[in-house]
């Protein structure tokens, strides 16, 4: 039986916060986590992240995966990869398996259970074909291993996960031939369904999967749209021609490791299912046993990262590590950064819709569009304006707003904005024409002189269009700016171009 | 072919070395610490295996070691969870069918 | 309405499990118990979820936890070390 002062238990994005917190205070902390490399679910975000600086808005997932191991690595964190936790009791045992070969029982002052939590399937006739698959495994054959799922893909489920996945399918050159989901509205928030719209990706509302058509492997699909009883419409059925099926629809709690350690669990449907009950600490019913991240309830990533700080500073805190002073300064930062991310993310309220600057104001220039009219915790636009033209104030889910006389149309928000919700407009370009500059993230990168088609907010063609720039930098994080050039008389409809 | 060698965020593909595997007795061209459901995935392959009592075809779902769906007979070893495991050089991979067995046989009709 | 597979490793129907909860399985391990429902390979990681719904929705009981054992990871027999029962 081994000793290590602190056990985290999973080394996603809560695990490694906690880690690097307890490590911070000069703790011992040992990390365990049953892939060839750390870092969770962060390692398939290739997207950016919303929220604050202080959130690292702007920032995709896998850098910040990047980010965190490094932070771990200079700490000189005890990483365990290849290990899985098979076991684990209210003494504090854990056992471990690693490498599949060898048995070992770590024993613990204080754990840190931060597993995570798994997708969840629906079931429909076909649900078992080949070409079915979680929304997530999707993202982990693209972006983790490189290989296509499939080439034309059904998404059912219009949440956060549904429809950036849709977007990252997109990037590889799959087909999205429609999303679903049973509700009346996308899930996900705004801007990423009209990422999706422009990219002609249709979206039925009051939909369901019927079944899964094929015999080997999946070779269409038959949706249907349903009643607000959520009934199936007879007559209403249509089929898709997709080889894939992608389950975007929910998620649950891994809590099974703290329910063998006699954990109380409380059940709440909106937050996944059965969670480990936890105080403000995040200390669960069981003494020296702390939750962090998903397994306290399926929220955001940028939400577990905190949570992890959050049973970091009190596993700091109980070990005596720092003074009940020191442990309330740091624990009341983060408890500020929670409740920003937290605040309005249920709620998502929209504002009325974007409203066009002044035609005074069109003469003078180039401008900054932004369409970002729902109230979600995100503020990166109001950082990268080097004129302080966007606001958005202390409340980061406040909707932005633009001060169009100090806008000098340079452009800089563009390729800041996680939703990729801001473009540049120029009613002046030229006598005959004008300009759009938009956030491009597809191969192939169009290049300047290129003749392409410019669509609207629908991604239905509206004009040809001329590529007169297209730059590429560092600070945009790998996000391409590209403008095109197209007439002056479908100035308010062009949104973006054909992909 | 449905290698993603150049994606708009992750970039080239690295070179990797290239190693062969059997797959039903046919060679199959895979990357050195491939997971073998992803060189299959590459190659078009979506079938795992063909289960117990209705004999239906299950691949991929989780793929993340979970659903044990995309289970195949791994160098005459059954249920081996082909997205968590890497291939090496000379491989030899089968569709499994039901539970599979221990034995390396031509057939499995059980 | 057609029948569909609920427990994906032992090939268990939606029809079957309904059966079982209305013949008395209240809980997972109940209805574990009378369909084999999560002891195929995967042991209940995919259908456990599905299957406590059921439960909750004829039922109208509050949704129980099954139980966990461990280990909940696979693990070869012969592998070298102690063990936590040991």
């Amino acid at each position: 039986m081994m000793n290590k002062s602190v056990v985290v238990i999973g080394g996603g994005p809560a695990g490694l916060c906690s880690a690097i917190e307890v490590a911070k205070a000069g703790g011992e902390v040992l990390v365990i986590d049953e892939n060839h490399k750390a870092g969770g679910q962060l390692f398939k975000q290739i997207h950016k992240f919303f929220g604050s600086k202080e959130h690292k808005a702007g920032m995709r997932g896998i850098h910040i995966g990047e980010m965190l191991l490094k932070e771990a690595e200079d700490l000189g964190i005890e990483i365990w990869l290849n290990t899985e936790v098979v076991g684990l009791n209210a003494n504090k045992e854990v056992w471990v398996i690693q490498n599949k070969k060898k048995s070992l029982t770590v024993q613990g002052e204080r754990i840190i259970i931060a597993t995570g939590a798994q997708e969840n399937p629906i079931n429909f006739p076909g649900w078992t074909l080949p070409g079915v698959m979680g929304a997530g495994a999707a993202q982990t054959m693209m972006n983790i291993h490189r290989v296509r799922p499939g080439n034309k893909v059904l998404m059912v489920g219009s949440g956060n996960v549904g429809v950036i996945v849709s977007y990252q399918l997109i990037q590889t050159g799959i087909e999205v031939a429609g999303i679903i989901d049973v509700g009346e509205k996308a899930g996900g928030y705004e801007v990423h369904m009209a990422k999706l719209r422009r990219a002609g990706v249709p979206f039925y509302p009051r939909h369901t999967i019927k079944r899964a058509l094929g015999s080997t492997c999946v070779e269409g699909a038959e949706i249907v749209e349903v009643d607000e009883h959520f009934k199936p419409i007879e007559g209403s059925e249509k089929i898709l021609d997709v080889d894939t099926i992608c389950l975007a629809t929910g998620f649950t709690p891994l809590g099974e490791l703290a329910w063998m350690a006699g954990c109380a669990f409380l059940y709440n449907p909106s937050l996944g299912g059965h969670i480990p009950v936890h105080d403000e600490n995040m200390e669960t019913s069981i003494k020296g046993i702390y939750v962090a991240g998903d397994i306290t309830g399926i929220e955001e990533a940028s939400i577990a990262m905190e949570e992890g700080r959050m049973a970091g500073l009190a596993v700091a805190w109980s070990l005596g590590l720092y003074e009940k002073e020191e442990y309330i300064k740091y624990a009341a930062s983060v408890k500020n950064r929670l409740s920003q991310l937290r605040h309005n993310i249920h709620e998502g309220k929209s504002q009325k819709s974007m409203v066009f600057p002044s035609k005074e104001r069109l003469l003078k220039g180039a401008v900054a569009i932004v369409e970002c009219t729902q109230e979600i915790p995100c503020n990166p636009c109001e950082a990268s304006c080097p004129r302080h033209a966007i606001m958005i104030g202390d409340q980061i889910s406040n909707t932005p707003k633009i001060d169009y006389e100090k806008c000098i149309g340079c452009g800089l928000c563009v390729p800041a904005c996680p939703g990729q919700a801001i473009t540049l407009r120029d009613y002046i370009f030229s006598e005959e024409e004008v300009a759009l500059s938009i956030p491009y993230e597809f191969l192939p990168l169009p290049k300047k002189g290129e003749n392409v088609m410019a669509v609207n907010k629908d991604g239905q063609a509206v004009c040809p269009a001329k590529v007169v720039r297209v730059v590429q930098s560092p600070k945009y994080e790998g996000t391409a700016v590209v403008t095109i050039s197209y007439p002056r008389k479908f100035f308010y409809e062009v949104a973006s171009i054909k992909i | 072919m449905n290698r993603i060698m150049e994606h708009p965020i992750l970039g080239k593909m690295e070179d990797k070395k290239e190693v062969a595997i059997w797959v039903d007795g046919k060679i199959l061209k895979a990357y050195e610490g491939e997971m073998i459901a992803a060189t299959l995935l590459a190659n078009g392959i979506k079938v795992c295996r063909y289960t117990r009592k209705r004999k239906e075809p299950r691949g991929v779902f989780c793929a993340i070691g979970r659903c044990t769906d995309c289970v195949m007979v791994v160098d005459g070893i059954p249920n081996v969870r082909t997205c968590i495991t890497p291939v090496r050089d000379g491989m030899k991979i089968e569709t499994q069918k039901g539970l599979g067995s221990w034995e390396r046989s031509e057939k499995d009709d059980e | 309405m057609e029948d569909i597979i609920i427990c994906r490793c032992e090939e268990i129907t939606q029809r079957e499990i309904e059966e079982a909860i209305e013949d008395g399985a209240n809980t997972f391990n109940e209805v574990k118990r009378f369909t084999r429902c999560g002891m195929g390979l995967c042991q209940g990681r995919t259908c456990r979820v599905r299957i406590e719904k059921m439960i909750q929705e004829i039922t109208k009981n509050l949704p129980r936890q099954g139980t966990y054992r461990q280990p909940v990871r696979p693990v070869n027999l012969g592998i070298e070390g102690d063990l936590l029962n040991e």
